[in-house]
């Protein structure tokens, strides 16, 4: 349980501490929304990166949040830790795998190339969107930690939308 | 560091903000971010050490 008390009847354990900030919650789920809403980047892109950054902070707040229909297969899963050698990755799949692992920690060793292997397989808004989805899978890891957010195993259809729920 | 944008500016945009690339992003996140600093529940000041504070630990130059 977090040290915060928050509200008995949200719909997810973020949602019930950020909702203690109505309007912040809105707009950061608006935000965060935005991302699997809009179809920006690809699903199985974003769950990936999203897994794997958890991995990273050691969240299992966020790891506990897994999007059905994402389309990452249960070979990835199993490999996601261990994805430079394992063969079941895409040269897309690997670029971004490859930045998201420096973004908590390492995010001014990323280098041009990191960038321009992206920029191979992506436009630049699709480019953009990674990089940004990137820092809020971040922000929801350090969130959940910071305000200690118990994990709440859950199978979801989308990990937020603007008009629904922020797991 | 690079020397050079890793991704191109968006002619014609109101900011350098890569953001413009992708609008829907870009609109959310200045209704987040314009609402924290206009309103919200904590003083400018606090907010403002806070930033200044935090961009010095990731050494944001920017």
């Amino acid at each position: 349980m977090s040290w915060l008390h928050g509200l008995a009847e949200a719909s997810s354990a973020f949602e019930a501490v950020l909702g203690l900030h109505p309007e912040l919650l809105q707009l950061y789920r608006a935000f965060y929304g935005a991302l699997w809403d809009h179809h920006l980047v690809a699903p199985n892109l974003l769950e990936l990166c999203r897994l794997r950054i958890a991995a990273i902070h050691g969240c299992e707040a966020e790891r506990a949040i897994r999007h059905a229909a994402a389309g990452v297969t249960d070979a990835q899963l199993a490999a996601l830790d261990r994805w430079r050698a394992a063969g079941c990755f895409s040269p897309v799949e690997r670029a971004a795998l490859a930045l998201a692992d420096k973004m908590p920690w390492e995010h001014h060793g990323v280098t041009d190339e990191d960038v321009a292997a992206l920029r191979v397989h992506l436009t630049d808004p699709q480019v953009v969107a990674l990089t940004v989805a990137l820092t809020l899978f971040d922000a929801n890891c350090r969130l959940r930690l910071v305000l200690d957010i118990a994990p709440q195993h859950r199978l979801v259809e989308i990990p937020a939308a603007a008009h629904g729920v922020l797991y | 560091m690079s020397s050079r944008p890793r991704v191109p500016p968006v002619p014609a945009a109101h900011t350098a903000s890569r953001l413009a690339h992708v609008p829907p992003l870009e609109a959310a996140f200045w209704k987040l971010y314009g609402e924290l600093w206009s309103h919200g529940a904590l003083d400018h000041r606090t907010k403002e050490v806070a930033r200044i504070r935090n961009a010095r630990v990731t050494n944001c130059g920017l």
